[in-house]
């Protein structure tokens, strides 16, 4: 920790970031996000296997976009994020310092995102078998039970969308959901909009989403969002052989398509 | 259940399958009058929201068609709308929306023929299966859930 | 507050046996937003159309919907009404009664039913029309002529002729293409180059052509009327502003053994040179590939010191220049297909098997042989030849399904040269059908086997072997119950299929037009636009989209530069405005659009303070280039881009007024 301190004391106090986003402790004991924009704040830099939260999605907060450099302690969720968002032509050049902690505690700083690329590349994030299970369970149901499962599931969304404030793919800056010419969500909280809200995420998210998981975490209701974005994730791979956050092209699921893509199901 | 006259939208793409529709006209071929035509210029445009829009607007089936592989006027709308599609199936099929009720088709404009045929098909198979009430409930379930009054089936 | 009208036609019996008319039009008047309905027998007739003109101005009507047949009929007839009574005509939409309601449904209350509902769909859309306005673009009256075979050259010769600018551009030191290498031609057996040549020089000398040969294109960027071109011109090595094309290099070159292109490879030519007498233009280029000046560091450089003119010059460098053009027409013909394409044929170890188009050196005054057919392994005299027609054409396992169209005839020309060039000789074609449909066609074929009495075996040919300096022939004749046919032949003559250019599909992606399962270049229409591509302002012509005979090439090429004249006739263009346009203030810049339009017509577009510096960067839609399919609006999460004619509100309204009139309350 000592040496992450160090560097981000360093990248500071050389003016090579205007600020740093990281961890730290609350007051409670919990982590929670960091920003840094002195030296002599560092201290209270902390990094661990608690630091799970996905940190990418500040880089397009305005209060984080008003600085002209902006460091980030990116953990694996992270890295793909904002190699993602890179893709997606939301991450100017020289603008972010992305560093990371590998598995031997040690500070890597990258370069550029080429680098993130191949790092990424050698630190596959392993499937998550439970989620996978829990998915094929729900699949073997008869559809009208997945349904009443999702009924109820989908019927306490208090629309919140808090889900989609923790997202770091979720940057447009009016989404959707705002839109009400025409109105494409109800806006009542009745379970129609609700549908028609997380069916939307979903396939804007379709090959984006780079499964962190940060929505289901973050969802004052409960709502199992994990299974919808492994299930997609899963859907891509299977179907497409794309998974999103692994390279700094733009090739993903809905924008490309190949001549054989698979109709047996078109008549 | 017999007088169960089920409601159809289909998405056509102005090219192919709107102008095969046509042609079923020309050649008088006769079909169910359930089916009511949305024309698009492409399938490629075909919004899967307007999907989900149609069901809330009280569709107990949906047509989606367009040109055949290679055949798209404008060279690839239709791949790129046979992929949004395979997605939004599974999602549907997944959360448990009944995609019985989704029908993706090519029609080409020679496939007159085929289209009265597809219609009928799609609107026996609906049939079979009855209205769909599951999604319309939705209105009434949850926290905002809204009276029947604002959010009703016409019978 | 909108005023609709709705116009119910009846169509004569046609809607109305079917559909009630009457009721129809009663039930529109109280559609929200309709301010006045009627029925009539015939609206496209001439009463009919005066009463929707009347009908616009004296209720003030903001919007038509006309009931009546498929849009795809008479949209554009309703529109102009609209537009002639002063309506912007994108305010009329039309309900199709006839093809999708009365014609396919039988007389009964749903059938009116339907036909009311498909009515109030189009009304609710109609109230959301926005009035629009036909695009206007410039036109570069210059085009651009890719490839300087027969096609090319006279389409650029007639598009020249009408008075316009054009630019040629020919990857070869000459241009003449196939043509300038056959010997005579069918059906009239006219010499090839005595009608080729005064085409070329007369391409040469037109003031309103400029011809770039040992050039290629590069690339071309922009659409219809405003395309950008960038010309790759190939280092020359000689200066052909000075050179006076004395041939003193070419006959000094000491490379000399270099298989010469122009005489499909039975002849030899030196590093430098010139492809054929006739050339056009007439001044060498060095083959710097082969050259022992470029391949060993500067040494030799004999024809530097000869040349009389000091034009050579080992120091040029490829050039790349940007020309604009208005419409570009591709004309870079075919290829063929070797003798090693075929292992049943001795994969081309054996050298007297030779393709068509070496037939044609070989029976051309001006070939390695200076007309007498002799074969090239000994030079001597056949005195049993055999042609083979669909040698690798209409054979699926080879993977080229098509007939390649010239082949019937040019053998059937070959074996009758070969007969009026050796008299004793005896000449025989396998062949599978015989193909001779056009002008004077079959009387030649038949004129081949009558008067030349070339023996015609109908069978295909399953192997050639050699033995004892003969080439074993072995096939069938299935008109006699395919009774084995063996004959030892002299020389054998394939006619292989002819088959796209290999570089056709990096040309194709170039250019942005589509190309078929063969790579031939694809056509707008099989049938009603052949000479057009699906990008507007590119035109096709001769052999590179479907091998072809020179009178087709020649026609389509004319058809081509008549399509080309007519598009240099207008000053601007106009274009239909249903195309897609980005909301600025919503678009995000993820450029996911830029991946799935097929035109290419998404760019970038900076967004910049007063400073001039770059806040963002947005997506910006090309009208010149949008077609109007609407696929990147579905794909923009953020819905920042939509669609005239079919917008966001206006699909969305048509949805949501179907089935159910309350859920109007969500629009
Ligand atoms: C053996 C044989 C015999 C034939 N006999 C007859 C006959 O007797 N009568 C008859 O009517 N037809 C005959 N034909 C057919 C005739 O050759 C064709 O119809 C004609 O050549 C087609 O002309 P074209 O201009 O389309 O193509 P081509 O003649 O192939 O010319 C294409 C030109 O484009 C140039 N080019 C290619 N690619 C590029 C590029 N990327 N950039 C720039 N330039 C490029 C080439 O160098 C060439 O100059 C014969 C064909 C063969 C093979
Ligand atoms: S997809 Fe939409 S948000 Fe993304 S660049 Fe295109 S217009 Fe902008
Ligand atoms: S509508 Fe089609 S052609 Fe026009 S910009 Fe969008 S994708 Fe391209
Ligand atoms: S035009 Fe029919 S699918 Fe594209």
């Amino acid at each position: 920790m000592q040496e992450l301190n160090n560097k981000i004391a360093e990248l500071l106090t050389n003016n090579l970031v205007s600020i740093f986003i990281s961890y730290k402790k609350g007051l409670n004991g919990k982590i929670k996000p960091a920003f840094f924009t002195k030296p002599n704040e560092v201290y209270e830099n902390y990094f661990g296997d608690e630091a799970q939260q996905n940190l990418a999605v500040y880089v397009h907060k305005p209060e984080v976009k008003k600085y002209s450099k902006v460091g980030i302690l990116a953990n694996i969720f992270a890295l793909k994020a904002l190699l993602q968002l890179y893709a997606e032509n939301q991450i100017k050049d020289n603008y972010l310092t992305i560093v990371t902690v590998n598995q031997d505690n040690k500070v890597i700083v990258f370069a550029d995102f080429n680098e993130i690329e191949s790092y990424i590349a050698q630190h596959q994030i392993e499937k998550n078998t439970n989620k996978q299970k829990e998915i094929n369970e729900l699949l073997s149901l008869s559809r009208e039970k997945r349904w009443e499962f999702w009924v109820e599931q989908l019927s306490s969304c208090i629309k919140c969308y808090a889900c989609r404030a923790i997202c770091p793919m979720c940057y447009c800056s009016k989404c959707t959901v705002e839109l009400n010419q025409p109105q494409w969500i109800s806006v009542p909280a009745h379970s129609l909009g609700n549908f028609e809200w997380h069916i939307m995420r979903m396939m804007h998210l379709a090959c984006r989403c780079i499964n962190c998981q940060e929505c289901s975490r973050v969802c004052p209701m409960n709502i199992p969002l994990h299974l919808l974005t492994t299930k997609i994730n899963s859907d891509m791979e299977e179907e497409f052989g794309q998974i999103a956050g692994m390279k700094t092209t733009l090739d993903f699921a809905l924008n490309t398509f190949k001549v054989d893509d698979y109709e047996n199901f078109i008549r | 259940m017999s007088d169960f006259e089920p409601k159809i939208i289909a998405f056509v793409c102005n090219w192919c399958t709107y102008a095969g529709a046509d042609l079923a006209g020309t050649s008088r071929i006769k079909y169910a009058h359930n089916i009511r035509i949305v024309r698009f210029p492409c399938t490629g445009r075909i919004d899967f929201m307007l999907l989900l829009k149609a069901f809330q607007s009280g569709a107990d089936g949906i047509i989606v068609s367009g040109c055949h592989p290679a055949d798209c006027h404008y060279t690839a709308g239709n791949y790129h709308a046979r992929r949004r599609w395979i997605v939004f199936q599974n999602l549907l099929n997944f959360l448990g929306i009944d995609t019985r009720r989704i029908t993706f088709s090519w029609v080409s404009a020679a496939e007159g023929a085929k289209w009265g045929h597809l219609v009928n098909e799609v609107v026996d198979n609906i049939k079979k299966i009855g209205p769909y009430t599951e999604y319309a409930k939705l209105g009434k379930i949850g926290i905002g859930s809204i009276s029947e009054g604002n959010y009703a089936r016409i019978e | 507050m909108s005023r609709i009208g709705v116009f119910v036609c009846h169509c004569g019996e046609n809607i109305g046996a079917t559909v009630d008319c009457a009721e129809v039009a009663k039930m529109a008047k109280d559609f929200p937003g309709v301010a006045f309905s009627i029925d009539y027998k015939y609206m496209c007739s001439d009463p009919g159309q005066t009463l929707i003109k009347e009908a616009i101005k004296e209720h003030n009507l903001t919007g038509v919907v006309v009931a009546a047949c498929s849009p795809r009929m008479h949209e554009p007839t309703f529109r102009k009404v609209a537009a002639e009574a002063g309506l912007n005509p994108y305010l009329c939409e039309m309900a199709n009664l006839r093809e999708h309601c009365s014609w396919v449904h039988y007389k009964d209350k749903s059938t009116t039913l339907k036909a009311a509902e498909l009515v109030r769909m189009l009304v609710e859309k109609v109230k959301l029309n926005t009035p629009l306005y036909p695009i206007k673009v410039p036109v570069t009256k210059t085009a651009l002529v890719i490839g300087g075979g027969i096609a090319g050259i006279q389409t650029a010769l007639d598009i020249a002729n009408s008075g316009h600018k054009v630019i040629m551009v020919e990857k070869s030191p000459s241009i003449g293409g196939h043509m300038s290498q056959l010997s005579e031609t069918f059906p009239t057996l006219d010499c090839s180059q005595c009608i080729l040549t005064p085409r070329m020089v007369e391409v040469a000398q037109h003031p309103n052509i400029t011809l770039y040969t040992y050039a290629e294109l590069e690339s071309l960027d922009g659409f219809i009327g405003n395309f950008k071109a960038t010309i790759k011109l190939k280092a020359k090595s000689v200066d052909h502003s000075v050179c006076n094309g004395c041939g003193e290099c070419s006959a000094k070159c000491p490379i000399k053994k270099i298989p010469d292109e122009f005489n499909a490879g039975l002849g030899t030519r030196p590093a430098i040179y010139v492809p054929f007498p006739q050339a056009v233009p007439n001044k060498p280029v060095i083959d710097r590939d082969n050259c022992t000046y470029f391949r060993k560091n500067g040494k030799c450089g004999l024809c530097e010191k000869i040349c009389p003119t000091k034009a050579i010059d080992f120091s040029q460098k490829d050039e790349f220049i940007t020309v604009d053009v208005g419409a570009v027409v591709v004309t870079t013909g075919f290829d063929i297909k070797g003798t090693d394409f075929f292992p049943e044929y001795g994969y081309g170890k054996y050298k007297d098997i030779i393709t068509g188009l070496q037939f044609e050196r070989l029976a051309s005054a001006s070939g390695p042989t200076l007309g007498e057919i002799r074969r090239p392994s000994d030079g001597k005299i056949p005195q049993n030849i055999v042609f083979i027609s669909c040698a690798g054409s209409r054979d699926p396992a080879k993977g080229i399904d098509y007939c390649s169209k010239i082949c019937c005839m040019y053998l059937a020309k070959h074996a009758m040269l070969y007969k009026h060039k050796v008299h004793s000789g005896k000449a025989s074609v396998f062949y599978m059908d015989i193909r001779a449909g056009g002008k004077t066609y079959e009387e030649f074929v038949r004129r081949a086997i009558e008067e030349d009495e070339v023996n015609y075996v109908r069978g295909r040919v399953s192997r050639i072997y050699e033995k004892d300096g003969k080439l074993i022939v072995k096939g069938v004749d299935t008109l006699l119950n395919s009774y084995p046919v063996e004959i030892e032949a002299d020389m054998v003559v394939l006619g292989t299929a002819g088959i796209a250019n290999p570089e056709s599909e990096s040309l194709a992606q170039k250019l942005h037009i589509s190309y078929d399962q063969y790579h031939f270049f694809a056509e707008a229409h099989p049938k009603l636009r052949p000479v057009e591509t699906n990008t507007a302002g590119i035109m096709l012509a001769g052999a590179c989209q479907f091998p072809k005979d020179i009178p087709d090439s020649v026609s389509q090429a004319s058809g081509a530069a008549s399509k080309v004249s007519a598009l240099f006739s207008q000053n601007e263009l106009t274009r239909d405005p249903l195309i897609a346009f980005v909301n600025k203030n919503t678009c995000v810049g993820c450029f996911m659009c830029q991946s799935v339009c097929p035109y290419l017509a998404i760019e970038k577009e900076k967004i910049k303070a007063k400073d001039g510096s770059v806040i963002r960067e947005v997506a910006k839609i090309n009208p010149g280039l949008c077609q109007g399919c609407g696929t990147c609006v579905a794909l923009c999460r953020s819905k920042s881009i939509d669609i005239n004619g079919y917008s966001h509100k206006q699909v969305y309204a048509e949805v949501m007024s179907l089935f159910n009139e309350r859920s109007l309350e969500y629009v």
